[in-house]
């Protein structure tokens, strides 16, 4: 038997915590779930940590958000329509929304639910599903190759859910840089050209 | 859907993506994306940008019994996600307006702002932006002004133009401080805008440049 590729372990893997997800969306099965757990867990709370180091109430409070979201929702997502992991992506970013908005010191009467909601409920349209896999490939590919000073801002950006503006304050970098890194990132991993 | 001229530009929608801005620009965002096949795709790809970079992450393992208690408390979960869905909302407002507009634009408690202009306040922002809703009425005239931040603008209803260009229902705009415009309604109809402002604005015109300092408090 030849042996597997890199290429090709992830997306078995992510077969098989489709059915998983399956299982739990139809059956409610809950050993299923705690697949599940076990899986997404470590990355929820890496997540979050990345934005709070050391805050293991934090982490281990947006786990239980996403996991609850995971278990409520479940009905609603369409494998079909939503690779599982950018699913449970998106469930993350909005659960740490929903927890800065409620920890801000200055509070705001913007509910985030309606404004993220699109994919918790619905996932992308079905006219995305036919590029998403190369779109996939090519993304993971492509931040592998990325200069270090323009991974450095996508992580600041998406992991640590800064600003741009916090990012220029913490690297001690133009705004104008910031941007420009972000700008440079976005275009070698051709996320933003028109298919 | 006409395809439209006005985008967010991409490091605005990655932010938006990665869930780093603040709330009152991801709203003026999400209603530009609900008018915008084009901007909808590219937050597609841009979520599996994020996607790929928490994969890339180290896993943090978590104790049993978070995950013992979780599951214990499994058949005892409800969904207690707010819903502002009324039956009576008129389908053309964006979703992300309707925490804020019941059923309609014109029941809202409109104020006097210019002959021309009405507007309603619909929140602050924790940043202290100003989220709120500006109509103008057909032909009508914003006062030449500049802002002290930056200004972001989503056209709901009809149209308008400035010295840029013309901008038509679904676009997005943003404006900073150093631009100094005048927008102009289009003669056809009134045109509805959601307009988010990060400080005051500022009047340029020789005698509207008095009103400045009561602008100016609004913000204090």
């Amino acid at each position: 038997m030849p042996a597997m590729t890199d290429q090709q372990i992830p997306s078995g893997k992510l077969l098989a915590l489709g059915e998983l997800m399956s299982k739990v969306a139809v059956d409610r099965d809950k050993t299923a779930f705690a697949g599940l757990f076990d899986h997404y867990a470590p990355l929820i709370r890496a997540y979050s940590l990345a934005r709070e180091p050391g805050s293991d109430l934090v982490a281990d409070e947006l786990v239980q958000e996403v996991m609850t979201r995971v278990w409520l929702k479940a009905a609603k997502y369409n494998p079909r329509l939503a690779n599982l992991n950018t699913w449970i992506f998106t469930l993350a970013r909005n659960c740490r929304i929903d927890y800065l908005r409620r920890n801000s010191r200055y509070l705001t009467e913007i509910d985030p639910t309606d404004i993220f909601n699109d994919m918790e409920d619905e996932g992308p349209g079905p006219f995305q599903l036919v590029q998403q896999s190369r779109a996939e490939e090519s993304i993971r590919a492509g931040l592998e190759e990325l200069p270090r000073e323009q991974s450095e801002i996508l992580a600041k950006v998406y992991l640590e859910g800064k600003s741009h503006q916090q990012a220029s304050d913490e690297l001690k970098l133009p705004l104008g840089t910031v941007k420009s890194r972000v700008r440079l990132a976005l275009k070698k991993l051709e996320v933003l050209v028109e298919r | 859907m006409d395809k439209l001229n006005n985008h967010p530009y991409g490091e605005l929608l990655a932010s938006y993506s990665a869930g780093s801005l603040p709330l009152s620009q991801a709203l003026c965002i999400s209603a530009h994306l609900e008018h915008c096949d084009s901007c909808a795709r590219k937050l597609q790809r841009l979520n599996r940008v994020g996607t790929e970079l928490m994969q890339q992450l180290t896993p943090s393992k978590a104790s049993d019994d978070l995950k013992n208690r979780l599951l214990d408390r499994l058949d005892s979960l409800e969904d207690e996600t707010p819903k502002h869905e009324s039956a009576r909302v008129d389908p053309s407002i964006p979703r992300c307006l309707r925490q804020f507009v019941d059923s309609s634009y014109d029941d809202l408690r409109w104020k006097w702002v210019s002959a021309d202009i009405r507007s309603v306040e619909l929140c602050r922002d924790s940043n202290g932006a100003r989220v709120e809703l500006l109509k103008i009425k057909p032909g009508g005239s914003a006062k030449t002004h500049t802002h002290l931040g930056d200004e972001y603008t989503v056209i709901l209803e009809g149209s308008f133009s400035d010295e840029a260009g013309l901008y038509r229902k679904g676009d997005f705009i943003v404006r900073d401080r150093h631009d100094q415009h005048t927008p102009v309604a289009t003669r056809d109809r009134e045109c509805i805008c959601l307009a988010v402002t990060e400080g005051p604005i500022q009047f340029t015109g020789p005698i509207s440049r008095l009103l400045n300092p009561f602008l100016r408090r609004g913000y204090a």
